[in-house]
C-alpha cells in the first residue's frame, strides 16, 4: 500500500485539520468549487497515483452538495489511479430511515419519532403541565377570550420565531403555556402545512393503508461504492444496520469512550447521575453507558396507541390513563393534544412514561443525533417535572437544524455535551461556552486512519478511544 | 410487457415541463411527495402504487441546485425500483454535468461518468436526455440510452420565425460545428465557424470567423448557453463581419450567472432556448428571450419508448 494522503472536503476544514494534525500530516491540495450553472467542480492538486488516499467529509451543511462533493472526489481519486480510497464520513448523511416525510422544520428520526409530529411539542409539553397542575403554572388563568384576541402574541410563542423571541427563557415558555391552553387557537395556527401533511399520513396509516416512505440508504451505500470508495469509516450509525448496507468494508466508531471520559471529568459528582434515554430506540446506546459506568438508567417511553375512542374527551382521558392507577412505579402521562375534541381526526392517545427514580438526580440525556431537537427537549421538560436537579443532555451528532437551537436555549437542558463530527461554532456562539462541551472526535478518526492505513486492529478504540 | 400501465412522474418543483408532456400524451402526472429538511435531506412518498408499471420520471435540471436535485432523481429512482416497477426510465432532458466528460487535467473527476453510474445504480433502466454535449457519454451507460435532437423543433421555429432563406447558421466554437453544419444542410444555408482561443472556463479570449456572413441574418446554433458571454461575443464578431442581424438557438438555456445581464447587454437581437431547462422567471427579465417546445418530442418518445416502437423517426422529425 503506497503512502497516506488525505483529503479534506468543504464541510468541515477544521476537524480535517485537527485529524491531520494528530497524523501530523498536511491534507493534500483540493479544490472545491461550482461553476457558475451550480454543477460542482473538483479539482486534485496532488498526485495520488498508487496512494491511500482518505476523503474526509462530514454530511452537514447542504447535504446534497457535500454529498455530491465527496461522490465526485473518490470518483476523481479512483480515475487517478489511487491504490485505495476510503470515505471518512464522521456524520453519515442519510442515515435516518424514517417512515414519515420530512417536513420543512427538519428531519424525523427512525420510528421513534415516527409516532410523532413535529408540531406536537408544545401541546404536549404544556397539556402535560395543565393536566397535572391546572392553570397552576399559567400566568393567562383568566379569561380566555383576552388571550384568544391577541392573535398576535400566540404566534410569538411559537418557539420557532427566530432569536428576536429568546430574550427571557421563562417568558417564551410560559407563552406558550398560555398559547396551547386554548387548543382551537393551537390548532388553528399551528395547522400549517407540515401537520396538514403529516397528519393525513397518520390518517391514513390508522385507516390500514400505510404509505410508505423511500428510504434512501441503501441507495447512499450503494453510490458510494459506485463512486469508487473501497472502505467507510464513520461514527455512531444511527442505525448499526447500515453497516450492511454496503458491500464494502465500514468501520462504524464509537463515541461512547468519549462520552465516558466526558460525564467522569466533566460532570461533577457523576456517581449520582442517571442515564435517561428519550426514548426506546436507544435504550441499548444508552444503556451500555450506564453499565460502563455504573450508573442507574431510565427511560423515556413514548406510546401511541391507535385505539378508537368513542366517548367524551373525558372518557378518553381514563383510558389513556390506565397506567396513573398504579402509584409505585414512577410513571407520568403526558396526553397530547391528539385527544382534544377539536382535532376529531385523530384518533390517538399518546403516554410518554418515565421508566425509572430521578428525583433530585443529576440526569444525562444520551442520544446519538439531535436534529430538530423536540425528542430531548421534551424529555428534559418531562425530567424536570419529576424532580431532577439538573438535565444534561450528551449527543454524538448535534445537527441542529431549523430553529433546534433556540429550543434548547428555552428548555430545560442545563448543559449540552457534544461532539464536533458536524461543526459546532454556531451552537457555542447561540448558546454560550457554559453551556455548550463541545467533545472533540478528532484523535479517535487519526488513531483509526492511522490503524487502517497500517493494517492494524482498530477494535481496541470501540472500548477505549482514544 | 404484461402490465400495460405507464405513470408519469415529476418533483413539485419545474414541473412545466413535465405537465406539458402529461398533457400531449393525455395522462396524468402522478402524485409524488418530495419533502426537504433544512439540512437538504430528501424523503419521498408515492401516492400510489407502481408496482409491475412503466414508470417515467421527469427531471428538470436547472442552474444553481443541481446536486439537490440528482439526489432527489435518484432517490425517486431508486424508490420506484423498490416499489417493485417494472421499467423507470429517467427523462432528462439536459444531463447534468455533461461538460465533465473527460479527463482534461490530471486527476480531474469524470463527473458525467460518475452519473451514469449513479443512475444505473440507482435502479435506471432507460435514459431519454437531449442533446447531449457529447454524444459519447451514452457510452458511459450500462443502459440504453436515447439521446434526442432537438433539432427538428429548432427547424420548425427557424422555419416559422426567421426569414431563413437570407440566413446563415454560425457554429460558435470548433466543437458544436458539426450539430451546426447538419442543420445547416437540413435548411440548405450557408454556414460559418467562429473559433476561440478559450483562457479559462466561461472566459473568451479571441475569435476569429471563418466563412462570408455578409448581409446575413445569423443564427448562431449551440447546444448550451451558460453564462451567455460567447454568444454576445460571437454577435459582436458576426456583426463586425457585416452580419444583418444575429439570433441565438440554444437547446439548453441555463443561463447562470450573469446570463441576463449578458444578453440584455449584447447585439443579439433574440436568443432562443428549448425548454429542457427551466427558465420561465428570466423571461419576465429579458424581452430578448423566446422558447421552443419540446415537450411534444419528449412525449412521442415516451409513447414510443412504452409501446416498444422505434425512436429514431423522431431524430429527423417533429411529431405533430
Amino acid at each position: 500500500m503506497g503512502e497516506i494522503v488525505i483529503f479534506g472536503g468543504d464541510s468541515h476544514p477544521e476537524l480535517v485539520k485537527m485529524i491531520c494534525d494528530n497524523l501530523a500530516i498536511h491534507s493534500s491540495k483540493v479544490q472545491m468549487g461550482k461553476f457558475s450553472n451550480g454543477e460542482t467542480s473538483v479539482s486534485v492538486r496532488e498526485s495520488v497515483r498508487e496512494k491511500d488516499v482518505y476523503v474526509i467529509q462530514s454530511g452537514c451543511g447542504h447535504v446534497n452538495d457535500t454529498f455530491m462533493e465527496l461522490l465526485i472526489l473518490i470518483s476523481a481519486c479512483k480515475t487517478a489511479s489511487a491504490s485505495r480510497v476510503t470515505a471518512v464520513m464522521p456524520y453519515f448523511c442519510y442515515s435516518r430511515q424514517p417512515d414519515i416525510p420530512y417536513t420543512n422544520k427538519g428531519a424525523p428520526l427512525i420510528s421513534r419519532t415516527s409516532e410523532e409530529r413535529s408540531d406536537e411539542f408544545n401541546k404536549s409539553l404544556s397539556t402535560g403541565l395543565t393536566t397535572r397542575k391546572p392553570g397552576a403554572e399559567s400566568p393567562f388563568e383568566g379569561p380566555e377570550s383576552s388571550i384568544r384576541s391577541d392573535g398576535g402574541r400566540s404566534e410569538d410563542s411559537k418557539p420557532s420565531s427566530s432569536s428576536s423571541n429568546s430574550t427571557s427563557n421563562s417568558d417564551g415558555i410560559k407563552k406558550s403555556v398560555s398559547f396551547s391552553r386554548i387548543p382551537v387557537i393551537a390548532d388553528g395556527k399551528d395547522a400549517g402545512s407540515t401537520k396538514a401533511d403529516a397528519g393525513e399520513l397518520f390518517n391514513a396509516q390508522n385507516a390500514g393503508y400505510k404509505l410508505w416512505v423511500a428510504q434512501a440508504g441503501t441507495l447512499i451505500a450503494n453510490l458510494l461504492t459506485t463512486a469508487g470508495a473501497d472502505h467507510v469509516i464513520t461514527m455512531d450509525l444511527h442505525d448499526p444496520q447500515f453497516q450492511g448496507f454496503f458491500d464494502i468494508s465500514v468501520d462504524n466508531l464509537y463515541c461512547k469512550p468519549l462520552a465516558q471520559k466526558h460525564i467522569q471529568f466533566g460532570i461533577p459528582n457523576y456517581k449520582e447521575a442517571v442515564i435517561v434515554s428519550p426514548d426506546a430506540g436507544g435504550a441499548k446506546r444508552a444503556t451500555s453507558i450506564a453499565d460502563a459506568l455504573k450508573l442507574s438508567f431510565a427511560l423515556i417511553h413514548k406510546e401511541r396507541r391507535s385505539q378508537l375512542l368513542k366517548g367524551p374527551p373525558g372518557a378518553t382521558l381514563s383510558s389513556g390513563g390506565t397506567f396513573s392507577t398504579n402509584p409505585k412505579p414512577l410513571v407520568s402521562h403526558l396526553h397530547s393534544a391528539d385527544m382534544h375534541p377539536s382535532n376529531s381526526a385523530s384518533k390517538y392517545v399518546q403516554t410518554t412514561m418515565l421508566v425509572g427514580d430521578v428525583r433530585n438526580k443529576v440526569c444525562i440525556i444520551v442520544d446519538d443525533l439531535v436534529d430538530t431537537s423536540y425528542t430531548i427537549t421534551r424529555a428534559a421538560k418531562l425530567l424536570k417535572d419529576q424532580g431532577a436537579s439538573k438535565v444534561y443532555a450528551l449527543i454524538t451528532h448535534g445537527i441542529f437544524s431549523g430553529d433546534a437551537l433556540s429550543r434548547i436555549r428555552q428548555s430545560a437542558i442545563d448543559k449540552l455535551i457534544v461532539s464536533n463530527t458536524v461543526p459546532q461554532h454556531e451552537t457555542v456562539a447561540y448558546l454560550g461556552k457554559d453551556k455548550v462541551d463541545v467533545m472533540d472526535v478528532s484523535r479517535i478518526f487519526a488513531e483509526a486512519i492511522r490503524r487502517v492505513h497500517n493494517g492494524e486492529s482498530i477494535s481496541m478504540l470501540f472500548e477505549h478511544g482514544w | 410487457m404484461a402490465s400495460n400501465s405507464i405513470k408519469l412522474l415529476a418533483p413539485d418543483v419545474h414541473r412545466n415541463l413535465a405537465e406539458l408532456v402529461a398533457k400531449r400524451l393525455g395522462l396524468r402526472l402522478t402524485d409524488a411527495d418530495l419533502k426537504r429538511d433544512p439540512t437538504g435531506e430528501v424523503s419521498f412518498s408515492i401516492g400510489e402504487s407502481v408496482r409491475d408499471q412503466d414508470i417515467y420520471i421527469i427531471m428538470q435540471i436547472g442552474s444553481g441546485v443541481v446536486n439537490d436535485r440528482v439526489l432527489e432523481l435518484l432517490i425517486m429512482i431508486n424508490a420506484c425500483k423498490t416499489a417493485s416497477a417494472r421499467r423507470i426510465t429517467a427523462v432528462i432532458p439536459n444531463f447534468p454535468y455533461a461538460r465533465q466528460d473527460r479527463k482534461d487535467k490530471s486527476r480531474a473527476p469524470i463527473t458525467a461518468k460518475l452519473m451514469a453510474d449513479m443512475l444505473t445504480t440507482s435502479g435506471c433502466d432507460h435514459v431519454i436526455t437531449m442533446d447531449l454535449h457529447a454524444s459519447q457519454i451514452q457510452g458511459f451507460f450500462d443502459i440504453p440510452v436515447d439521446n434526442l435532437y432537438a433539432e427538428p423543433s429548432v427547424v420548425r421555429y427557424i422555419k416559422e420565425n426567421v426569414s431563413w432563406k437570407e440566413a446563415a447558421i454560425i457554429s460558435p466554437d470548433a466543437g458544436g460545428a458539426k450539430r451546426a453544419a447538419t442543420l445547416a444542410d437540413r435548411l440548405d444555408l450557408n454556414f460559418a465557424l467562429i473559433h476561440k482561443e478559450r483562457a479559462r472556463a466561461n472566459e473568451v479570449s479571441r475569435m476569429v470567423l471563418v466563412g462570408d456572413v455578409t448581409d446575413k441574418i445569423c443564427i448562431i446554433v449551440d447546444d448550451m448557453a451558460d453564462t451567455c458571454g460567447t454568444l454576445g461575443k460571437a454577435a459582436e464578431v458576426l456583426l463586425d463581419h457585416g452580419a444583418k442581424s444575429v439570433i441565438a438557438i440554444v437547446t439548453h438555456g441555463v443561463l447562470s450567472g450573469r446570463a441576463i445581464e449578458n444578453i440584455n447587454n449584447s447585439k443579439l437581437d433574440r436568443v432562443v432556448c428549448t425548454n429542457t431547462v427551466p427558465f420561465e422567471e428570466k423571461m419576465k427579465s429579458c424581452s430578448k428571450l423566446d422558447v421552443v417546445d419540446v415537450s411534444s418530442v419528449l412525449a412521442e418518445s415516451i409513447r414510443r419508448l412504452h409501446n416498444g416502437e422505434s425512436i429514431s423517426y423522431l431524430f429527423k422529425h417533429y411529431p405533430l
